[in-house]
């Protein structure tokens, strides 16, 4: 019996950790979109600062590509705009995986818990066993 | 079991402090981190601060010439001399891979520009910082506090005996609770006593007759008191409140009495007032003497105008006329429970009508003072100034009496306004009458001080009109403007009276 209660335990608390593995990696993708947002907000304001008589560059791998001035602070717009999407989007994740983990939580502390109350049953019968010897 | 209770909460509070400056240590740890982080980040942001700054610097000097003969680097080893050319024109990272060509002084305001965002996230870090030192600091003081260490110490003062500390203004509740159980101390005492007494017939029992004398007697000087203290308190404004200072003063004198029995009764006799025979004045009478702080000038005799009546029969209530066809029956409710139980144990001499707090000495006062008797019960007035109907003006007593009653009380209040400045409210008020007002006129005479108004006898007639009232209307609202208004209004209105009543009772028969 404590032995079946143990096995579930175990598999439960695996579960559980895979869980907060998923929690920790959205939440680091997360923090990198936030990152991302500030910069693109920062070439945002600096492309506002110049003027159509510099030429911009797109860094594509090794070449520099010229570009548009108007087309780059169109580019930065949109991709402002899908960072905040994105950004959205593991928000909505993560809360959906804490309430997952949460669940789990409880899970395991109900199974923790019968187990001690089997473990301790366990000892009392083996005690008594003793006794009786 | 108290013993069990406290070293429960003694080992409560161990398991406590034992984790309390583990948790209290764990809380320092996070700030301290998160201080630390801030500071670090702080020097961080400052570094590049700086660089961006001397790279201003380096913007505003470049284009000064054409070109410069540097060293330039070949791989991370070498170095060849070559020239910077092109000075003005600058290729700049804008960030997330773009690129930008421009001037010197455009890059220097693109500079300018990132600049700013570093010093925006350099003061939030600061403010961070600062507030999570705030946050350390707090938590020192109170690991402070509650391990007792440091500067700051908590006063306590316990008080046993609430009432000591009141120093004798007493609110009413505590006093309504105070007197349950001195008396169920008494009741003890007696108990013991009577065990006592039993075990030796013949030494201080009393036997229940004699118990019963006793406490009639008890009673009835502690009502005197009452009436006594009330009269002369200052300090209570309440209506209960004299009540209550008046066996706050029996408490203390209880406290330090000579007889405890006898002060026990008499506190019994504030809330259940009997009888009181005229031989305990004398011994409880210094008492109150000793005790009142209030000016014995107005005391005639005992100091207070009090009226004392020899006689048996029971007694009549009085009335007060405050208005045009008003009657204010003065009472405390003491003393109409006092005269009931006159009346019910009548043929015992009383000691003397209740007219002690006749004193208004604030607007409370004159509110409890003028009270509608209806029925026999003290119903207080909405308004002083109005005035009851008619049916409640008409007096059943004799005309005579009445208007003798009034000369006197005219003369008795003259005497007591010159005397005594303020406060006297009407002593006459809580006169109460037993048989013929002839009979208790002239004792009334000498003792009557201040008066504000009439005095009426109420027989116990069949007749249930309300009884006149002799008094000059508009009494109630001050007391000296009503003593100024009896005077001239008072002779007018006898003949009025007189002839009504004169009416009435024709009309009666």
């Amino acid at each position: 019996m404590a032995e079946a209660i143990h096995k579930k335990l175990q598999s439960e608390l695996e579960k559980y950790q895979q869980m907060q593995k998923d929690v920790s990696k959205s939440m680091s993708s997360r923090q990198k979109l936030e990152a991302q947002l500030t910069e693109n907000n920062i070439v945002k304001e600096e492309l506002a600062l110049l003027d159509s008589q510099n030429t911009v560059y797109k860094l594509i791998g090794p070449v520099l590509v010229k570009q548009d001035l108007d087309e780059a602070k169109a580019t930065v717009s949109k991709r402002l705009e899908y960072i905040n999407g994105e950004i959205q989007r593991y928000e909505s994740l993560l809360k959906e995986m804490e309430r997952k983990s949460e669940q789990h939580r409880e899970v395991l502390s109900s199974l923790q818990q019968e187990y001690q109350r089997a473990q301790g049953q366990a000892v009392g019968k083996f005690q008594k066993g003793k006794k009786k010897i | 079991m108290a013993s069990v209770h406290d070293q429960m909460a003694a080992a409560g509070k161990v398991k406590r402090s034992k984790d309390l400056p583990q948790g209290v240590e764990r809380l320092k740890e996070e700030h301290r981190k998160v201080v630390k982080d801030c500071r670090s980040q702080i020097e961080h942001w400052k570094k590049v601060e700086n660089d961006y700054e001397s790279l201003q610097e380096r913007l505003r000097t470049l284009p000064d010439k054409l070109s410069y003969d540097i060293m330039v680097p070949f791989g991370p080893l070498a170095f060849m001399p070559g020239k910077l050319v092109h000075t003005n024109e600058l290729t700049v990272l804008l960030g997330d891979n773009w690129f930008a060509k421009c001037s010197a002084k455009q890059a220097d305001a693109l500079v300018e520009h990132r600049k700013k965002h570093v010093k925006n996230t350099l003061d939030d870090l600061q403010k961070v910082m600062k507030n999570f030192q705030n946050r350390a600091d707090f938590t020192d003081d109170l690991e402070k506090l509650t391990g007792d260490t440091g500067d700051f110490v908590d006063i306590r003062e316990e008080v046993i005996n609430e009432e000591e500390v009141t120093k004798g203004k007493h609110r009413l509740a505590h006093k309504a609770n105070s007197k349950p159980k001195q008396v169920y101390l008494l009741e003890l005492e007696e108990d013991k006593e009577k065990k006592e007494g039993d075990d030796e017939r013949t030494t201080g029992v009393l036997s229940e007759e004699e118990l019963w004398a006793r406490l009639d007697e008890l009673e009835r000087q502690e009502e005197l008191q009452d009436e006594r203290y009330r009269y002369t308190r200052l300090d209570s404004t309440d209506t209960n409140g004299e009540d209550t200072t008046s066996s706050s003063e029996e408490e203390k004198e209880a406290d330090g009495g000579s007889d405890v029995q006898v002060n026990g009764h008499q506190k019994e006799n504030g809330w259940l007032p009997t009888s009181i025979t005229s031989q305990m004045n004398g011994t409880n009478g210094s008492h109150p003497e000793d005790e009142e702080e209030e000016d014995c000038d107005e005391e005639a005799g005992n100091g207070l105008p009090t009226i004392y009546f020899s006689h048996t029969a029971e007694f009549k209530k009085v009335r007060i006329n405050t208005g045009k066809n008003t009657t204010l029956k003065f009472s405390e409710r003491n003393e109409q429970k006092a005269q009931a139980k006159r009346k019910k144990k009548s043929g015992k001499s009383n000691g003397h009508s209740p007219h002690e707090s006749y004193k208004i000495t604030s607007p409370a006062d004159i509110y409890r003072v003028f009270v509608d008797l209806v029925n026999g019960e003290p119903i207080p007035r909405k308004s002083i100034l109005k005035s009851r109907s008619r049916e409640n003006s008409m007096c059943s007593d004799t005309s005579e009496s009445s208007t003798a009653d009034f000369e006197e009380r005219r003369a008795a209040f003259g005497r007591s306004w010159s005397h005594d400045d303020a406060t006297h409210s009407d002593t006459s008020d809580g006169i109460t009458e037993e048989e013929s007002p002839t009979g208790t006129s002239p004792r009334t005479n000498g003792r009557f001080e201040a008066f504000t108004g009439t005095v009426i006898e109420k027989d116990p007639l069949p007749c249930s009109i309300p009884h006149l009232t002799i008094a000059p209307p508009a009494l109630p609202t001050i007391p000296e403007r009503k003593l100024e208004e009896v005077g001239p209004e008072a002779p007018q209105e006898p003949p009025k009276r007189m002839s009504k009543f004169k009416a009435t009772q024709l009309h009666q028969k």
